[in-house]
């Protein structure tokens, strides 16, 4: 009995194998997944650990992801210390040299762009900080496009064969990105502003110079107080404007503010459905300029 | 050209004074000005190189759609860790002129200090037993251990400090320093140092682990908490609860399983996430497999302590992929020290003498672990719920080595005691997070072979409730309501009331699932 369980074990493993894609990938979150797709189209099919629903940086490591990167010869990360809690040791469980930090199979989004919010005070009495800028990269279409042509790159150099796969996968990237931009820049002209909870959205308010009103939290990661609150609709009054809020996000606060201001309050994720590929990634960019240019004054 | 330069630097500055001084040499004059005409062209034409590159290398940087959006992007934000730019054109960027992509991991962790952490863990406690309280759930009968038949025996361990040791009132229970770092592509490293109240330092872990084993093995040396079980591994400022659950406290002691020796993981290429490992550890222990020291080896007629390995542990974790939302794992360990000896002490109705039998044989040890966790995706831990059961049964097979009564000499004695946990906690508001545990020891607690006993057991039902107000730091209540039985027909029933809290300083790891 033990011998037909191991005959079995060992036919599922060999199966395994011979259906394998060229490349295992493995995505931190669904952009990056969506990106991920947008390049290789149906050459491969990336695990993507953590869906829109949950807050990247408060994500615990779990058994399931090392399973998964057991396997990958590419994890492909926001970076910039974003997934800090969960990833490395989800790396280290997965016993896999191939994709630890330095290797090919280790890419970070955010190292391949520049960064907003940079060189900020290392002082955790400033809240939960990333000195190293803001992680937040993949709300900027633009940006998404240069990690795209890096990571196209970096799929060649790990499967040659489906290279031009990719580099015409980014390029038909960039041009859909290129054709949308100009509309979402029309759109988005004059926007008067956006409330948010977090400096999370901030590269695409940054990409459409969409003023950034303020901050529901005062300081990154910590509640706001009573008075902070006080002080943002003292100062808001009779401006015009959006608050915009993460589903992991207290809906409470952003919803009385919006009603004190007289605003609309719109609830949108940082990342696109589990499922999305490229197009699924540019209607979620579509969602939050609906909603930015949605505050008309 | 730069030698150039320099020389002719070197030659104008020598030459400089002398010149000033013969002032009258017009022809030495005309020659240091035609040099210093000659470095100006020089450097003019390469700062327009340079320029001319730079130009270039912004043009091929900039994507074709970002060229008017880039000009919003405030150009005096500094970027000390910029990464390499890279064309978005389908084509690859010749190698030569531009650098490849960026393959690490951005980090502020610099210039290659090991990550260092400091987590402060104090509290203030109070029981209805003037502060023994703490000490006596660490000494619930059972009949291994020296306890059997004599409650003012203290069976005190000889490893420098205790985790548990509390007065009524204040205490610090102590401050831990860890330091990780990856050595190089082959090793990763950590230490962890716990800093008692006294001053007193223990080195709680130091090892090293593989990096670069293919097939899906790990390699880990040194002094390490075993990974046996669930609750082992976890540094007391990762536990939920204030205090260690009564099984660990009890069949392992204060530190659990920690010691010395290597660990081999295999993840294999499965569907579903399967660890399986083996441990060789040193068997130093505190209270499964223990060794008594020279002088009483030598008195009681007992063999000396034999040479390491003398524990060896085997593990089993298995963890389906219940999506997003869920994860669950399911743990089974057995544990196997090959030399145990203790001194159990009696005396007679009728006597003053104190009697010693010494005892020695091995010990094995079973362990079943279940954790469930939800992620609730509530804000700040809102909604998040974990449950998490252990089941732990402890068997010493043990012959009697030395008795003042010689007929039970030789006679074999098998002492069995289990227990068990269960524990969960519920994210109740963002940052509060509320807890309720049972543990019991001694469900089975007895003694076979020669002879038959058997006793009761201890239990205790804890509640706590966590404000975590950031990553960083977190304040705990918990109310415990115990019941420990200190002796055969003997129990103590008191309430203990903590207060922590846990200050974590510095950069701090992953905590492992």
């Amino acid at each position: 009995m033990p011998f037909r369980i191991l005959i079995s074990l060992l036919a599922l493993i060999l199966m395994g194998n011979a259906l394998a894609a060229p490349l295992n990938v493995v995505a931190t979150n669904s952009s990056l997944g969506a990106l991920v797709r947008a390049l290789a189209g149906e050459r491969l099919e990336p695990t993507v650990l953590v869906g829109p629903e949950h807050d990247l940086h408060q994500i615990q490591a779990k058994p399931s992801m090392m399973r998964a990167l057991r396997d990958a010869n590419l994890v492909v990360a926001i970076g910039a210390e974003l997934e800090v809690g969960w990833l490395p040791a989800a790396i280290a469980g997965a016993a896999n040299p191939a994709i630890q930090p330095g290797r090919d199979g280790y890419f970070e989004a955010a190292a391949q762009v520049e960064l907003l919010d940079v060189g900020k005070a290392a002082d955790r009495a400033l809240g939960d900080v990333h000195p190293l800028g803001n992680p937040h990269v993949d709300l900027d279409p633009v940006r998404m496009v240069q990690i795209a042509a890096a990571l196209a790159e970096r799929l060649a150099r790990l499967d040659p064969d489906g290279a031009a796969i990719y580099r015409q996968g980014a390029a038909v990237f960039a041009q859909a990105v290129e054709q949308r931009v100009a509309d979402w820049r029309a759109r988005l002209a004059g926007a008067p502003g956006v409330l948010l909870y977090h400096r999370d959205a901030v590269y695409l308010l940054d990409r459409f110079g969409v003023p950034l009103l303020g901050t529901i939290e005062s300081t990154p990661g910590v509640p706001p107080t009573g008075q902070d609150l006080l002080e943002l609709t003292t100062k808001l009054k009779g401006r015009a404007g959006v608050v915009i809020y993460a589903p992991y996000q207290s809906p409470q606060v952003p919803t009385k503010l919006a009603r004190d201001l007289g605003w609309p309050v719109k609830r949108l994720p940082l990342a696109p459905p589990l499922e999305a590929d490229g197009t699924g990634y540019l209607d979620h960019i579509e969602h939050w300029v609906e909603a930015i240019a949605a505050a008309r004054p | 050209m730069r030698p150039s330069i320099l020389t002719a630097g070197l030659a104008t500055a020598l030459i400089a004074p002398a010149a000033a001084v013969q002032a009258s040499s017009e022809a030495e004059i005309a020659q240091l000005r035609s040099m210093l005409e000659q470095m100006r062209s020089q450097y003019e034409r390469r700062i327009q190189d340079l320029e001319d590159r730079l130009a270039r290398a912004e043009r091929q940087s900039r994507p074709p759609s970002a060229s008017a959006a880039s000009a919003a992007t405030d150009p005096a934000i500094s970027q000390p860790m910029r990464a390499p730019s890279v064309s978005t054109s389908s084509i690859p960027a010749s190698t030569t002129s531009h650098p490849s992509d960026f393959r690490g991991a951005l980090s502020s962790g610099t210039a290659f200090n090991p990550q260092i952490s400091v987590i402060l863990n104090g509290n203030y406690y109070n029981d209805g037993r003037r502060g023994s309280g703490a000490a006596l759930v660490g000494q619930a009968l059972q009949p291994s251990g020296g306890l059997a038949h004599d409650q003012d025996h203290v069976h005190e361990a000889d490893h420098g400090h205790s985790h548990g040791g509390l007065n009524n009132g204040f205490n610090f229970s102590e401050a831990e320093l860890s330091f990780s770092a990856t050595v190089d592509p082959y090793f990763d490293a950590a230490a962890y140092l716990a800093v008692m109240d006294e001053g007193d330092v223990h080195l709680e872990e130091a090892w090293l682990q593989t990096r670069a084993l293919p097939h899906g093995l790990r390699v880990k040396a040194g002094k390490f908490l075993s990974d046996f079980g669930y609750a082992n591994k976890q540094h007391p400022h990762a536990w939920d609860f204030v205090d260690q659950n009564l099984p660990y406290l009890n069949l392992l002691g204060d530190h659990g399983l920690q010691d010395t020796g290597v660990q081999l993981t295999w993840l294999p290429r499965l569907p579903v996430y399967t660890l399986l490992g083996v441990e060789a550890l040193q068997g130093d222990q505190e209270r499964f497999g223990a060794t008594l020291s020279n002088e009483d080896q030598e008195r009681l007629g007992l063999d000396a302590t034999k040479n390491g390995p003398r524990l060896w542990t085997l593990f089993a974790k298995v963890a389906p992929d219940l999506g997003q939302d869920q994860a669950l794992q399911v743990g089974v360990s057995y544990a196997h020290n090959t030399q145990h000896q203790e001194v159990q002490t009696h005396t007679h109705a009728d006597e003053d003498e104190i009697h010693e039998n010494a005892l020695a044989g091995e010990a094995d040890l079973w362990g079943l672990d279940l954790v469930y966790k939800y992620d609730g995706s509530g804000p700040h831990g809102q909604g998040d719920f974990k449950f998490q059961t252990e089941y732990l049964r402890s068997v010493k097979d043990l012959d009697i080595v030395s008795s003042p009564h010689p007929e039970i000499i030789g006679s074999r004695r098998t002492f069995t005691t289990d227990g068990f946990y269960a524990q969960a906690l519920y994210g109740i508001a963002p940052r509060w997070t509320a807890g309720v545990r049972y543990d019991v020891l001694g469900l089975t607690n007895e003694v076979g072979g020669g002879e038959h006993a058997d006793y009761g057991s201890s239990d205790r039902w804890s509640l706590n409730l966590t404000w975590k107000l950031s990553e960083f730091s977190q304040l705990r209540a918990q109310y415990a309501r115990n019941d420990i039985l200190v002796a055969a027909n003997e129990r103590e029933r008191f309430d203990a009331f903590y207060l922590q809290f846990l200050m974590s300083l510095g950069s701090h790891g992953a905590h492992a699932f």
